[in-house]
């Protein structure tokens, strides 16, 4: 269970040491968490999230995820502006487990930044290198 | 760390926490899947990190009168009683099951946490009395079998007929030719049962690893869903020694005319003025409650606060614990839970949670 390679990083996506993803898709940006904070969180039960039009700033927070026992802050990989927040999630938050990279995104966001801001997110072999760190500190 | 003798089992598949001084899992797979096996099938805990501890002798009988407000004292050899070790000044020292094997023999099951407070507590109040008290928690391995399906997963274990026991009571007997106390008794809601086995080693897992062929592992996460959903309440969260029985809405384990116990004195004036807060369920209409969030009125004004909190996967809704001033503490009575800012809306209802005629023990037979 503690193995950091059981949990899965994807390619061709930024990330925040907060466990957070962006995919950049031509003028946005989809926005969710990763595999391992979905499997640290356990059973994902509830979401809160913004409304569209909302705007957030890098690492600012834009909602709640909640498991059965844990409730965990989201922040935003990018400043922007909220277009749209993925309402399959209401009713059937467990996407998320099911699919964090994927049909379990959270938000779609307008970056405000995108150039400057992702010089300060995480490539995918540094967010493997940070999850390995993670690991040891437990150990 | 201390490791129970399922120890390796957990390590190898569960996701481990601390808990009370234990290496223990918080959750196997997933914890709203353990939850919901255990509603509607069997699982299987490890919970052998609560406390055990024999009580024997002439005088045990005496010493068991003096520490609890209920009248065991009455209750027939075989029964499993659940009550309260209380302060003089009628707090909750823990809460507890009393097995009663005879008038001479006791085998008390406290939670882990509360352990060693319980043990000073049990031997200042039984000085001067002969009896004796062994402390069996480490030479013996605990592990319950509990959901509707607890008697099959169970029975081909033992020869004792299961299904020919009542519920709040134990047998001596074998579980997989081990010495073992099955009591029908759980912290779930559901049927099932609670296996004391005298096997602190490879027996014991051997035990373990058969329930595991039909029952599902089911770890702490879930125990505390579930024991929620069903309105159980946890020691050290949902009360403490700054609560009184009936703070707690424990009032049903005080027997009426019973005198002489340990906080005696102070109850009977608490149950003269009653209580000024009491321990309620709310659910919500949207989000989660979570422990110490605030319950206002629907003016705002703070009538109480959240012990503990959840989802709940039956009811798909947000459910707490907690402590209301009486007068606001009605059932039906809309409340509000301030998460982080925002004034939720709730409803206090009465425990369990859960529609009794579907879930839990109480539950109608399928037709």
């Amino acid at each position: 269970m503690s193995n950091p390679s059981a949990y899965k990083v994807l390619d061709g996506l930024f990330y925040t040491k907060e466990h957070e993803w962006a995919r950049v898709e031509g003028g946005t940006v989809k926005v969710g968490i990763t595999d391992y904070a979905a499997k640290t969180l356990n059973d994902i039960v509830y979401l809160t999230l913004p409304s569209a039009g909302q705007d957030v700033k890098q690492l600012g927070t834009f909602g709640t995820v909640e498991s059965i026992k844990a409730v965990s802050e989201l922040y935003s990989p990018l400043s922007g502006t909220v277009t749209s927040t993925n309402q399959e999630l209401v009713n059937h938050p467990e996407l998320i487990n099911k699919s964090p990279y994927e049909a379990g995104w959270i938000i779609e966001l307008r970056p405000s930044k995108l150039e400057e801001e992702k010089m300060a997110l995480l490539s995918p072999k540094q967010y493997e290198e940070f999850l390995s760190s993670l690991e040891e500190e437990h150990h | 760390m201390k490791h129970t003798p399922l120890y390796d089992f957990h390590r190898k598949h569960g996701k481990m926490v601390e808990f009370a001084g234990y290496d223990m899992p918080i959750w196997y797979t997933s914890t709203v899947e353990e939850h919901m096996t255990v509603r509607n099938n069997a699982g299987i805990f490890d919970v052998s990190h609560m406390g055990r501890v024999e009580v024997s002798g002439p005088d045990s009988g005496k010493f068991i009168e003096k520490l609890f407000p209920t009248d065991i004292g009455k209750q027939p050899n075989g029964k499993s009683v659940y009550t309260l070790l209380l302060r003089e000044d009628a707090g909750i020292i823990d809460d507890l099951i009393v097995l009663k094997k005879d008038e001479n023999n006791y085998l008390v099951v406290i939670n882990a946490a509360s352990r060693p407070k319980d043990l000073r507590h049990m031997e200042k109040t039984g000085s001067g009395l002969n009896f004796k008290m062994d402390d069996v928690t480490e030479a013996t391995t605990m592990i319950a079998v509990q959901g509707p399906s607890a008697i099959e997963a169970l029975q081909p274990l033992t020869p004792l007929p299961l299904a020919g026991t009542k519920r709040f009571t134990h047998t001596e007997s074998t579980v997989k030719g081990i010495r073992a106390v099955i009591t029908r008794t759980g912290y779930t809601g559901e049927d099932g049962f609670e296996i004391i086995l005298y096997d602190a080693a490879s027996g014991a897992m051997a035990v373990w690893e058969a329930l595991a062929k039909s029952a599902k592992p089911c770890a702490l996460g879930a125990r505390d869903s579930l024991r929620l959903e069903a309105g159980l309440p946890l020691y050290g969260s949902d009360m403490d020694e700054s609560t009184n029985p009936l703070e707690a809405d424990l009032g049903w384990v005080i027997s009426k005319d019973k005198r002489s116990y340990v906080g005696q004195p102070a109850l009977a004036a608490i149950m003269q003025n009653g209580p000024g807060k009491v321990r309620r369920g709310i659910i919500m209409e949207e989000r989660i409650p979570r422990h110490e969030f605030k319950v206002t009125d629907q003016s705002g004004a703070e009538i109480g606060s959240v012990t503990s909190g959840t989802f709940s996967p039956i009811l798909k809704r947000g459910i707490a614990m907690a402590y209301v001033k009486t007068p606001a503490s009605k059932l039906g009575e809309s409340v509000k839970v301030v998460v982080r800012d925002a004034p939720s809306g709730g409803k206090i209802v009465k425990f369990p949670f859960y529609d009794d005629s579907l879930y839990g023990w109480k539950r109608k037979p399928h037709q």
